[in-house]
């Protein structure tokens, strides 16, 4: 079964309250049944047997770190298996700087040139909007918790409120939670690359606005850009990266 | 208009209010003062939203235990919470989880089942850390509420456990069988969404194939091996095309089944094979039919809008940008052709109000009706000439033997699938449509009108001519002539991707250089993929092998149009609303294509006598017979009479069935009601929003110009003005700070465009 003081502390497992696995009252029963082990440890014995005798094949079941990986099966929407191909695709980012072992939390930040060298990204012309939305400072430097947001977020799987949310986001270029006319211009130089002229650039944003602005106060807030991407049903399918 | 250090002036004003207001509002104060160099729009405004939420919870309350269990909606929570991030960078300890907003985040989570907390929480726009925090709180919680809950609940939390634990697992297993995913990374990168739908079209096709196939393999095919008789017929290589020969006598066709039951040994289970027969393929459409309409219902919902409210616009075309796109010369391009795009709605926005004259309109107007006329005649003709076609060809193959004579009425019916699309395409010279997606529909409807028209024929030829004929083993017939029709599409269409595409390609770039590179035709290679469908599906009672020749067609497929884009293709130049039209395109496999071979089938089922010595139905007066016979020898054994009357009085009674159409229109009837009603509502609330903005307007055009009054009256006074109101009670606070929210935004508004 593997030696279980190596592969995670207590408190991780503690913290990390994995959907597949033991609920604490039933540790809690067979504790009040007279082991004598502190239901945190009986938790992870019976984690490390789910673990151990799942359906997780592959080269990788010996690695102590794959363990950390049990809980943010939850909070992406990305399975076990995906999210070990997504970290070990942010690992070749930084080979030096990313650690193999997570099971510390080590705080790693991937800054963001290379991340937006990535193949996905480096053509992107929102790329940089996009790590620094993701990112935890706003700089564009990632964790691995940001990078597995991201592209979980920009996943097929995640829900159209959600996306519209983020896409709300990268849109905001000067982050005062509103699309205004100066977001617009900047978004509308990105997506031509200087082949329209500023004054097609004033009025495409003028009719923007003209459009998506229901309340009339000169700029789109979230629930105007969620209204507008309504009628816009492609968005789900083009506001997706794949990886 | 208000300067800086009066916007600090005002923050530092409302943070000295006095107590009975929440510890985490001074908190997210103190972020605020530090930060008051930078002064964002968001941080001001989340203080007001904080103080604002902060007023109607300071009686008296705790601020750490304040357990507000009042259910909030999360779509509330989320328009909240993404105002007070920051919240969270700090060094005080105001978590999220000790706001307000979080609260009752987590008090509207616990009464949730685990399964819809998980998928909410995952929705949630919160970073993953965040989440986790989150779903470790509501966890502890539950688990207290659970440990004084009686057992019932524990047992049923339990059990939900485990079902979600085996979900998991199922679903991870099922992303093992998702091939292709490199292959479509490609694609979309280079090409984009649209073009990458066809693909996800075919896979998506493929899948039904797979699933027909093994159900055929196990039922069917491997009981049918065990007993298979020895196969005396000469081999030559012409059977991969006629179907014929050699083939005629194995499993591939209805002949070959026997319509014994299969007993190996005397005590051995028995099989038999007549009801597997209608069973197994029974089920196959069954599973296909709902899965069709789950597919159709969910893209529906997800894509459907009314067309009226359809915009027309440009905001979606700066809003959709293609993330899919990696490939950089694709990127590039693509910018190119959004810039082309946005300039030509720009000139159309300009032109929309001219008007046709009324001579314009009725050229117009006469040109579609020539078209249609046109398109509806050669269709009509090119099923006249398959149908004669069709039955000379019978009396010409039993004068002349050549075994490859029976090639030619699918070669015909091919080349008129080729051509007549083509002709149709050319009609754009002609009529001309005020929006451009007009045309695509239309022509996808003639296209398909077309096809079906032929398949159409060739099924009331095959049921009506070939198996009345007094032929032997006419099934095994009319299993041949679909496998030849399937087959000859297959060749045809890999002439035309491995030879006209190239050569077109070859004209594009060397000769004639204007013509450039050629664009994808979606619609055409989908409709070509509906087609060779419905044909599978039709011939999946005449030739069970079927699924299995058509799963290799998509494979081989799917390779040589991949290849073919590459190198002959060029990134579409239009915005191609690939989530409409996929949304269309299921319907067309549903509708006329997958209805029209339910109904073929049932007159075959129903109506059609089975030939006398061959296939699993020999000597049965219809194929229902052995249903009904097999109903009969049930209701003779006392334990299966549960089955005989279920068969009696649901399946075989019309008041049910009449019941069960009447409750169907009832309910659909009342959701259209409910759709309708929601619809007045939509209307009233938007109606609602821009008088509110219009309120707002003119609320701060009159703030500002009283502020202006009073500063030109009198600059001092107004600093005396704001200690006042320090001392006020904390709900004139709220009025006051909503009227500063309102001048702030004003001002930052004003303050933006020189940003």
């Amino acid at each position: 079964m593997g030696n279980k003081q190596t592969v995670f502390t207590h408190e991780q497992l503690e913290e990390y309250q994995v959907g597949v696995g033991v609920s604490p009252e039933l540790a809690q029963l067979v504790w009040d049944a007279g082991s004598q082990e502190s239901p945190q440890s009986l938790v992870c014995d019976i984690r490390l047997s789910v673990w151990v005798w799942s359906d997780w094949r592959g080269k990788r079941r010996d690695n102590p770190e794959a363990s950390w990986f049990l809980s943010p099966q939850d909070c992406t929407f990305f399975t076990r298996k995906e999210i070990m191909r997504l970290f070990y695709r942010y690992q070749d980012l930084a080979p030096q700087l990313v650690p193999l072992d997570y099971t510390t939390c080590p705080e790693v930040k991937v800054p963001y040139e290379l991340i937006s060298s990535m193949p996905e990204l480096k053509d992107n012309p929102f790329r940089q909007r996009i790590a620094q939305v993701f990112s935890q400072d706003g700089d564009g430097h990632m964790t691995l918790e940001n990078f597995l947001d991201m592209f979980s977020v920009m996943s097929e799987m995640a829900p159209r409120d959600l996306k519209a949310y983020y896409a709300f986001k990268i849109y905001d270029f000067n982050n005062d939670d509103y699309i205004c006319a100066w977001d617009l211009e900047q978004t509308v130089t990105r997506l031509t690359r200087g082949e329209l002229s500023a004054e097609e650039v004033t009025l495409v944003c003028e009719k923007v606005l003209d459009e998506a602005d229901s309340d009339h106060d000169g700029r789109l807030s979230l629930e105007d850009f969620q209204n507008m991407i309504l009628r816009a049903p492609d968005f789900l399918s083009t506001f997706h990266i794949r990886i | 208009m208000l300067s800086d250090d009066q916007v600090n002036e005002i923050i530092i004003e409302v943070e000295n209010v006095p107590s009975g207001v929440q510890r985490h509002l001074a908190s997210s104060q103190i972020f605020l003062r530090k930060s008051t160099a930078n002064p964002t729009f968001s941080m001001v405004s989340s203080s007001m939203t904080d103080i604002t939420d902060c007023q109607i919870f300071s009686n008296g309350n705790d601020g750490r235990h304040n357990r507000l269990l009042r259910f909030s909606s999360l779509n509330e929570s989320i328009s909240q919470i993404h105002h007070s991030p920051e919240c969270l960078g700090m060094d005080e300890t105001c978590t999220f989880h000790e706001t307000v907003q979080g609260q009752k985040l987590i008090s509207s989570l616990i009464p949730m089942t685990s399964r819809d907390r998980i998928k909410a929480i995952r929705n949630q726009p919160r970073t993953m850390q965040e989440k986790r925090e989150l779903r470790k709180i509501v966890d502890k919680e539950k688990s207290k509420q659970l440990l004084e809950a009686n057992c019932c609940a524990q047992c049923l939390s339990s059990l939900s456990l485990a079902y979600r634990r085996s979900k998991g697992n199922l679903s991870e297993l099922l992303n093992y069988i998702s091939f292709w995913q490199k292959t479509f990374k490609v694609i979309g990168g280079k090409f984009g969404t649209s073009v990458l739908s066809y693909f996800s079209f075919l896979r998506w096709l493929l899948k039904f194939n797979i699933f027909s196939f093994v159900m055929n393999f196990s039922f069917i095919i491997i009981p049918q091996f065990t007993v298979a008789e020895k196969n005396t017929l000469q081999f030559t290589g012409l059977e991969f095309f006629t179907g014929a020969g050699y083939f005629r006598d194995t499993v591939m066709y209805y002949g070959f089944y026997t319509n014994s039951t299969i007993q190996h040994g005397t005590s051995g289970p028995f099989y038999n094979m007549q009801l597997a027969y209608i069973f197994t393929i029974g089920a196959c459409l069954v599973v296909c039919f709902f899965s069709l309409l789950f597919s159709m219902a969910k893209y529906f919902r997800n894509n459907f809008i009314n067309p009226h409210i359809y915009s027309r616009g440009i905001a979606k075309l700066v809003f959709c940008w293609d993330f899919t796109v990696t490939h950089e010369k694709a990127v590039k391009l693509k910018q190119k052709n959004l810039s082309t795009e946005i300039r030509e709605n720009l000139s159309e926005i300009r032109q929309e109000n001219n008007r046709l004259t009324l001579n314009q309109q009725l050229t117009q107007f006469s040109a579609h009706v020539a078209a249609w006329l046109v398109s509806t005649g050669v269709a009509a003709a090119c099923c006249l000439a398959v149908y004669y076609l069709a039955e000379y060809n019978s009396e010409f193959l039993k004068t002349h033997r050549n075994p490859g004579a029976v090639l030619l009425l699918p070669f015909v019916v091919s080349c008129i699938n080729l051509v007549v699309p083509r002709f149709y395409s050319m009609f754009r010279l002609v009529e001309r449509y005020e929006v451009p997606r007009q045309e695509v529909y239309i022509l996808l409807i003639r296209n398909i009108l077309l096809k079906i028209s032929i398949v159409g024929i060739l099924c009331y030829y095959w049921l009506n001519i070939v198996a009345l004929s007094g032929e032997e083993c006419w099934e095994t017939l009319i299993g041949q002539d679909i496998y030849r029709l399937l087959l000859m599409d297959f060749v045809f269409s890999l002439a035309d991707s491995l030879l006209g595409e190239f050569l077109r390609r070859f004209i594009g770039t060397k000769f004639i250089t204007s013509l450039s590179l050629q664009e994808f035709d979606i619609a055409r290679n989908v409709l070509e993929l509906i087609y060779a469908q419905t044909l599978t599906w039709l011939g999946i009672f005449f030739c069970p092998l079927l699924p299995f020749i058509q799963m290799i067609t998509l494979f081989i497929m799917f390779y040589v149009k991949n290849i073919s884009l590459m190198m002959n293709f060029q990134p579409p130049s239009k915005a191609w609303r690939a989530s409409q039209m996929i949304t269309f395109f299921i319907f067309l496999l549903f509708f006329p294509s997958f209805t029209g071979v339910l109904c073929s089938l049932a007159i075959t089922i129903w109506r059609l006598k089975p030939s006398a010595d061959c296939g699993p139905f020999r000597g049965l007066p219809s194929f229902i017979e052995s249903i009904y016979s097999w109903i009969d020898t049930l209701s003779r054994r006392s334990g299966y009479l549960w089955v005989v009357w279920i068969y009696q009085n649901l399946i075989g009674s019309v008041h049910f069935f009449f019941i069960l159409t009447l409750i169907v229109l009832i309910i659909t009837y009342l959701y259209w009601q409910i759709t309708e009603g929601r619809k007045i509502m939509i209307r009233l609330l938007h109606e609602q929003i821009i008088n509110e903005g219009k309120d707002k307007m003119f609320l701060i055009e009159k703030l500002t110009k009283l502020q202006d009054m009073e500063k030109r009256a009198n600059p001092s006074a107004l600093i005396l003005e704001r200690r006042e109101v320090e001392k006020q009670s904390p709900l004139h606070l709220e009025e006051l700070s909503a009227a500063h929210d309102l001048r702030l935004r004003r001002s930052m508004h004003e303050e933006n465009p020189e940003v």
